[in-house]
């Protein structure tokens, strides 16, 4: 199955035309914030005084994937996200502990659900088929995209809108922040990989695909495979993960021409990245991209996006020029990524 | 109570999240649902927790909404009827 069209918005300007000849956003601080575009371009102002930033940004990438696929109504809404609405339902409790459980506005509370981007992008279309969304902590998008995938290989539809959405708020920042998941002091997005610290830095992004069963002339890449894993004991069994993933698909890692991993700056979670790069993946040109996103339950999303476009444009972004490229000719692309070192994905692309 | 249905207005825009409406946008009689400012049933929802908020004013009897909630004057005139009945 093709990728046909993406649509991201996310800390670095990807949305419009993809970040090719962009220089990455410098962040300092631990925390980086999604670029919005213009709403009104994308979303009637009669709704959008409903929609929370998040519902913006999930329905605006969407409407541009859909655009740039130029279908108005897809087979399937399939959407991920771990944690949903933050800034509804963070509005929607606060209203409950400081009205007294009373007086409660229906806006937020309607707002709050997880499957509300989902169900919004099909309102806006008037799409009544199949909707669903999933909401599985690190492996939301995974699950989602396996989702779209079985719907396609089983004929259930021919074409998917699939995506996943994250927002950091002020809260949720405050509280992971509290548990020790960032990074502390001045650091810049960067340098994160030079980190010898604990933590890593915050992110959220909204980014749609639309998945299709048929080739076209101008798809993004093939999406070859998937895979998850849970909480693997040790690093052998993240290298045989990745072993049988690349067996199952008839593919030698001597035919991949470009690694994307996870790593995040984090000293603890990056080891695992460090080992496999000595051992499965070793000589092989390796990319990381969470000092564009940051981290989050649903970062894998901004990997696939990247490296549907490596692929594409045959080139490696300006966006991450900055890291050592040898490969020109890019036609396989491995993703690799770990969220928290417990909900490991593998990702196998294809150019077309 | 012009300075009623001014802070109205006001509260109506923050409550409903009425962008790029201004207060001297609303008409003191124009409709707020369907035509006019285009409300729909989840608005009315959002005004009742308003007059509620606002002016502890709980509207008990729903069959009352549409004639309470059918423009400004009708809600400011609505309040004070309460506030005087209350007084």
């Amino acid at each position: 199955m093709y990728i046909r069209a993406t649509g991201n918005i996310s800390p670095q300007k990807t949305f419009g035309h993809g970040p090719m000849d962009d220089s990455p956003v410098v962040y300092n601080g631990n925390r980086l914030t999604a670029i919005e575009p213009e709403y009104k371009d994308f979303i009637d102002p009669k709704l959008i005084r409903r929609m929370s930033r998040i519902i913006r940004m999930g329905v605006a990438a969407a409407m541009e994937c859909l655009h740039e696929a130029a279908i108005k109504t897809p087979d399937a809404i399939v959407t991920g996200t771990a944690y949903g609405c933050l800034d509804d339902t963070h509005s929607f409790l606060s209203k409950m502990v400081q009205f007294n459980e009373e007086l409660l506005t229906p806006t937020a509370f309607i707002q709050s659900t997880h499957n509300t981007i989902g169900a919004q992008i099909g309102l806006m279309l008037q799409c009544n088929n199949y909707n669903n969304a999933f909401v599985h902590r690190g492996f939301s998008f995974e699950s989602a995209l396996l989702d779209a995938m079985m719907l396609i290989k089983e004929n259930d539809a021919s074409n998917v809108l699939v995506g996943a959405i994250d927002e950091i708020i002020n809260a949720s920042h405050t509280i992971l922040n509290r548990l020790g998941l960032y990074k502390q002091g001045n650091i810049c997005n960067l340098d994160i990989y030079q980190s010898t610290s604990k933590g890593t830095i915050a992110g959220e992004g909204a980014t749609f695909f639309l998945l299709a069963k048929e080739a076209s002339n101008t798809d993004y890449a093939k999406l070859d495979g998937l895979h998850t894993f849970y909480k693997p004991a040790n690093a052998a069994e993240v290298e045989q993960q990745v072993n049988n993933f690349l067996q199952k698909h008839h593919v030698n890692i001597s035919e991949i021409n470009l690694i994307i991993t996870g790593k995040n700056g984090d000293v603890a979670g990056d080891k695992i990245y460090d080992t496999l790069s000595t051992s499965v993946l070793a000589g092989k040109q390796t990319i990381n991209y969470k000092h564009l996103c940051g981290e989050y339950p649903t970062a894998a999303t901004f990997a696939v996006w990247l490296a549907a476009h490596i692929l594409k444009f045959k080139k490696l972004p300006a966006i991450i020029s900055h890291q050592p490229s040898s490969q020109k000719n890019i036609k396989k692309v491995l993703v690799y990524n770990h969220y928290m070192g417990i909900h490991h994905s593998l990702y196998l692309l294809s150019a077309c | 109570m012009d300075k009623l249905m001014s802070d109205l207005k006001s509260q109506i825009i923050a409550q409903l999240n009425l962008q790029d409406t201004k207060p001297e946008d609303i008409g003191d009689d124009q409709p707020l649902f369907v035509e006019g400012l285009g409300l729909d049933s989840i608005d009315a929802l959002e005004l009742i927790v308003l007059l509620q908020q606002h002016y502890k004013i709980k509207l008990s009897n729903a069959e009352e909404g549409p004639k309470v909630f059918k423009t400004v004057r009708t809600m400011a005139e609505y309040i004070t009827a309460h506030q005087a009945q209350n007084a």
